[in-house]
């Protein structure tokens, strides 16, 4: 579903934000993508929705060489892929039901898709009796929600999180994070870039760590911080 | 591809609104503008016509000396009955009648000190083609019995620099104010750009297609463009019933002000695409 084979990336001031990784991530998996900042977390997610090109390696993902992709086909490999950030990224002007039918009007879907398949993903979402709000009436934790609503209304078979996690407290975390694993159940890939310790740790998924570029770790089942010590980050 | 339409319109009248300052400015600019092409193109259609007018009258006047011999009168008039220059026979026209129209041509107070023996003689001819008018004056200047050879060749000429140089004068403001307005539609889109970066930021990232992200954007400027010209034409309609130089030889035609409406139109909406084309080249990153 996504290989990286020997991918580097230099940015044009002189950061190298990946060096040779490689790695591969099955169909259907839930990941974590774990490191301190500066470490090539949001690098990665980028590479793979093509708002950055790898100076050397290949990147395959959805069976495809992305790197060589031409320009006008991002757009349709995008909508395969959703996304979520830690920001949210909503749009304020536009309720709840908009935001999320945004994101299908914008690819063309027919009316008749939007107003069947939107009230669906907000009440997946446990958002359907605030449809008509706007989302600065809404809590951090609901915004999240509403984002995760938009990023998988397409049925993307990848799901990219960006810390979705960074800006919520602990309970709404727990949320989000039982939302990416629903969603990881229909079969969904998702991958997570994350800062949040106590949620890797419970979670005991697939652990990839990142330090300064370079792929140090990637564990199956595995924890935040392994070679870390005690009382660590 | 009616979800497409359907979104590209809606958000181009929300944009138009949503800026609608700029977008008057803009239209105004544009309006302001072609009107200027519009009048000058179609001041150009009527003085055209004008000088084929003039031309058409142009007419070559042999003036013979007071005093010239009938030998020379003869030689003269037997020279322009062969030329091949000269369309028809000259007219000849005596000196009473020089006399004649002097005393209409003068003011009192010089005419009455002329007396008909004094007056020249003239042949009236009408070249084949205006530019032969040119021929018959060196051919015939200078002659025994000739006084002068005139055509009013050199006026026309003059009216019709001053009328060239009316025209660049008005194509070169238009010119200017056009280029204005490709600016101010330049920086609307901007601004439209600006207030839906948040909109656009989302759109690729869900997969919307380059085409469908710039479509809104791209129609905006088309409209403005669109909104000018048409009022461009409106006032040219305007000028045209209103026209003071209709009746005479710089008459305009229905048919001129339609042919310069659809030029004008045409110009408003490249500009405006024009306009916006440089906006989502340089704002716009997708």
């Amino acid at each position: 579903m996504i290989r990286f084979e020997n991918v580097s990336k230099t940015y044009k001031n002189g950061t190298v934000a990946l060096r040779d990784v490689s790695l591969n991530i099955e169909k259907g998996e839930f990941v974590f993508l774990v490191g301190s900042s500066g470490s090539g977390k949001t690098t990665c997610l980028r590479l793979l929705l093509r708002e950055e090109s790898p100076d050397a390696g290949r990147i395959l993902e959805l069976g495809r060489d992305i790197g060589t992709m031409p320009k006008w086909r991002v757009p349709y490999l995008r909508r395969n892929i959703g996304c979520v950030f830690q920001d949210f990224r909503l749009l304020p002007t536009k309720t709840v039901f908009e935001n999320v039918a945004f994101a299908q009007e914008v690819i063309g879907r027919p009316r008749s898709t939007v107003e069947s398949q939107v009230p669906q993903i907000l009440e997946l979402v446990g958002l359907a009796d605030k449809r008509n709000n706007l989302p600065s009436e809404l809590s951090g934790g609901e915004q999240q929600r509403v984002a995760v609503a938009r990023a998988f209304v397409n049925r993307p078979l990848v799901l990219l999180a960006d810390e979705p996690t960074g800006n919520l407290d602990p309970t709404n975390s727990e949320q989000i994070m039982t939302l990416l694993e629903r969603i990881n159940k229909t079969g969904t890939t998702v991958v997570m870039a994350t800062h949040d310790k106590g949620l890797v740790d419970r979670m005991r998924r697939r652990v990839i760590e990142l330090d300064g570029g370079e792929l140090v770790r990637d564990q199956l089942r595995g924890v935040y911080g392994l070679d870390e010590p005690a009382g660590g980050f | 591809m009616r979800v497409f339409l359907r979104y590209a319109i809606r958000e181009t009248f929300s944009n138009l609104w949503r800026n609608r300052l700029m977008t008057l400015a803009a239209v105004l600019t544009v309006a302001v503008s072609l009107t200027l092409v519009g009048a000058a193109l179609m001041f150009k259609q009527s003085a055209s016509q004008a000088s084929v007018v003039w031309e058409q009258q142009t007419k070559v006047t042999v003036w013979m000396s007071a005093s010239a011999k009938p030998a020379e009168m003869s030689s003269i008039e037997s020279q322009l009955k062969v030329s091949p220059y000269i369309h028809g026979t000259c007219v000849f026209q005596t000196q009473e009648q020089s006399y004649q129209q002097a005393l209409i041509l003068l003011p009192e107070a010089e005419s009455s000190v002329l007396r008909v023996q004094d007056m020249p003689s003239a042949f009236l001819c009408v070249p084949v083609v205006p530019t032969d008018a040119s021929i018959l004056i060196s051919t015939f200047s200078g002659q025994p019995g000739v006084y002068r050879v005139t055509a009013p060749t050199k006026a026309i000429h003059q009216m019709q620099q001053a009328i060239r140089v009316a025209q660049y004068v008005a194509i070169a403001l238009a010119l200017t104010l056009l280029v204005s307005a490709i600016v101010l539609i330049l920086n609307t889109i901007r601004l439209a750009i600006f207030a839906r970066r948040r909109e656009v930021s989302v759109m690729k990232l869900v997969g919307a297609t380059n085409w469908f992200i710039r479509m809104p954007f791209i129609s905006e400027g088309f409209m403005q463009g669109l909104f000018g010209s048409l009022v461009a034409v409106a006032l040219l309609v305007l000028l045209h019933a209103w026209y003071p130089l209709s009746g005479n030889e710089f008459h305009l035609s229905t048919q001129d002000v339609v042919g310069t409406s659809i030029v004008v139109v045409a110009v408003g909406v490249l500009i405006g695409s024009i306009g916006s084309a440089f906006a989502i080249r340089r704002f716009l990153d997708v």
